[in-house]
């Protein structure tokens, strides 16, 4: 009889215990598991939350005697940035770019995929995918490196061997603004295409042939069989493709642009997006409070964009969402 | 046997010629820049760039090889990679496998603090200034491993692929008397290497390519990476310049450049025959979420 009255003392204490079960004792029964993530949160805490309260420079009229305790200007920050010309001009280069990232890379890829799957000769089909997927293992100075030196240079390019070719006057691209934001996105769409119709004609393997074999059945031809029934089936992945990069939207794709452009000031007007403005900033120490409240606001309108589209992605499929 | 009409057949030779058209301009760049590093300098500023030289010449390359940029940039280069990928590798994955227990009561809680790095950061300002003003990173090789060390995409892809392993074999082993570090050495990364290789190959390749942290930290010329020589091939050349072995013979500054870039890539086009079919398994797994 005592023995059962202890049993069941023991277990409510178990029970208290459980309840009371707090950090500590937590820590002490997995602790080699919390020591496993320890490296990852610490540098993350270093390189992603140390730089947080960073953000009261955006508000300040930093200086480097003072530092943090620079004077506050309220949102004089913002009003230096939003008034001048720059504002405007880097985030409409920002989105002009990222959208036409967006609808050229998945146009050609999309394109690409439908027609590698009409392919009937498999090793034809293993050889463009082959071909197509290499731009995408390099860097953004090599690919910077093939446009500004092997196509766009002013004297031995290709592109100004093809002008003379036609009987025109080579045209000097270093000096001539125009055609680089489309050089920059030609560059991209370039690297692009392949890696992501990798992803469009994996869906379209995915699909059920004997859909195609009953439409075939029915006298569909070819074309509308893509038309009425591959497009409709890859829409959904089209969609949250977009959805996925529309959270982007506002980072601009400093390494190709920078790799591209570098400083050559005369070309700014068509391709110097928000990232490669803040770069020159940091770089030239300038005004410190302007440049971080440009981060600020590229942070800030970035964490909606993510958030909104990613929202968007859950309610229209739950699995491909982001988080 | 399906009889193929004659717009069937001429709708296939349009396709072929489409991507085969698409396919020759991915390998131009490269034929075009190896077929212009052995030209000779005169060549190329009479003609510019020709598919076939129209003089031919190893010069570019000798210089490139008597230049101790390329020697220090592939010595910067293949050390950061690999170190940067093994570390990246162990941290990443330890941390992965952590989150993937369930009895670990806080992981949700680290989920999120790794998830909100991934929505919002505080501007490029002052992670600079963490970096410089505090710890110190100008200069330094750390600085072109440690900012990229933790992506944490791939900590939640190895935690799901983790996950995905009967937690019976963790017990089971816990029982034997196998440590927790025991168990994801011997036991989980041996079960995860498909994955292991794949996410390799990416956080391989992502550190091979990186310039900007170069571009940011680094003003050294003895420690650019590859990438970053590459990038300021220009005024390098200036130092080659000053070698003055060139006697009176001008200096061949486009073929170099093009020699340089050649040496570059030289290790992608030797690797993509091995590599590439793991980053299509790759685009895979991450499918949409790349």
């Amino acid at each position: 009889m005592q023995g059962i009255v202890n049993k069941e003392k023991m277990v409510i204490q178990g029970m208290v215990d459980k309840k009371k079960r707090g950090f500590l004792f937590e820590m002490k029964r997995n602790y080699p598991y919390y020591l496993m993530m320890l490296p990852a949160i610490i540098i993350l805490f270093v390189f992603a939350y140390l730089p947080m309260p960073g953000i009261i420079i955006a508000f300040q009229d930093f200086n480097f005697v003072d530092k943090f305790k620079s004077p506050f200007v309220g949102l004089d920050n913002f009003k230096f940035y939003f008034t001048s010309s720059y504002a405007f001009r880097t985030t409409f280069n920002t989105i002009f770019i990222n959208l036409n990232y967006l609808f050229w890379t998945t146009l050609v890829s999309l394109l690409f995929a439908i027609l590698l799957n009409e392919i009937r000769l498999k090793f034809a089909k293993k050889l463009y995918q082959n071909l197509m997927f290499l731009p995408f293992f390099l860097s953004a100075v090599v690919v910077g490196k093939f446009v500004t030196e092997l196509v766009f240079s002013d004297h031995n390019g290709v592109a100004n061997q093809i002008v003379k070719l036609f009987g025109h006057e080579p045209i000097v691209w270093s000096q001539t603004a125009g055609p680089w934001a489309w050089i920059i996105i030609g560059a991209h769409v370039w690297q692009a295409a392949g890696y992501s119709s990798i992803v469009y004609l994996a869906t379209i393997t995915g699909i059920d042939d004997h859909l195609f074999e009953a439409a075939s059945l029915d006298g569909a031809n070819r074309w509308q069989q893509i038309r009425l029934i591959l497009l409709p089936l890859l829409t959904p992945m089209i969609i949250i493709m977009c959805l996925l990069s529309i959270g982007g939207m506002l980072r601009g794709d400093f390494g190709t642009i920078y790799s591209i452009i570098g400083d050559n000031g005369l070309l700014f007007k068509h391709t110097d997006v928000i990232d490669t403005y803040v770069f020159r900033a940091i770089k030239g120490a300038a005004d410190f409070g302007t440049t971080a409240a440009v981060g600020l606001y590229q942070s800030v309108v970035g964490f909606i964009l993510v958030y909104g589209s990613n929202a968007l992605v859950k309610k229209y499929d739950k699995d491909s969402a982001l988080f | 046997m399906i009889q193929r009409s004659l717009s069937d057949k001429v709708m296939q030779v349009l396709i072929h010629f489409i991507l085969l058209a698409f396919g020759l301009t991915c390998v131009y760049p490269f034929i075009l820049t190896f077929m212009a590093s052995i030209s000779s300098e005169k060549s190329i500023l009479d003609y510019g760039y020709q598919l076939i030289p129209k003089e031919f010449s190893l010069l570019a390359y000798e210089l490139v090889f008597k230049d101790e940029f390329i020697y220090s940039g592939y010595t910067v280069s293949i050390f950061v990679t690999v170190a940067g990928t093994a570390m990246s590798l162990l941290i990443c994955g330890m941390a992965g496998y952590a989150m993937s227990i369930k009895r670990v009561k806080y992981r949700n809680a680290v989920a999120i603090y790794f998830y909100l790095t991934m929505v919002f950061g505080a501007g490029l300002l002052p992670w600079y200034l963490v970096c410089t003003q505090f710890l110190h990173l100008q200069n330094t090789v750390l600085a072109l491993i440690l900012p990229g060390l933790v992506s944490p995409f791939n900590v939640f892809l190895m935690r799901n692929y983790f996950a995905s392993i009967p937690s019976e074999l963790i017990e089971s082993a816990e029982i034997d008397g196998c440590g927790v570090m025991r168990t994801f050495v011997q036991i989980i990364i041996p079960l995860s290497l498909p994955i292991m290789a794949t996410i390799t190959l990416f956080i391989g390749l992502a550190y091979w390519n990186d310039w900007a942290s170069a571009l940011w930290f680094i003003d050294n010329p003895d420690l650019y990476p590859l990438q970053y020589m590459l990038f300021r091939i220009e005024s390098l050349m200036s130092f080659v310049k000053q070698y003055g072995s060139m006697g009176d013979m001008t200096m061949p500054t486009e073929t170099f450049q093009v020699a340089t870039l050649f040496v570059t890539i030289g290790p992608i086009i030797f690797l993509y025959p091995f590599i590439q079919r793991y980053f299509v398994k790759g685009i895979m797994i991450g499918a949409v979420k790349g």
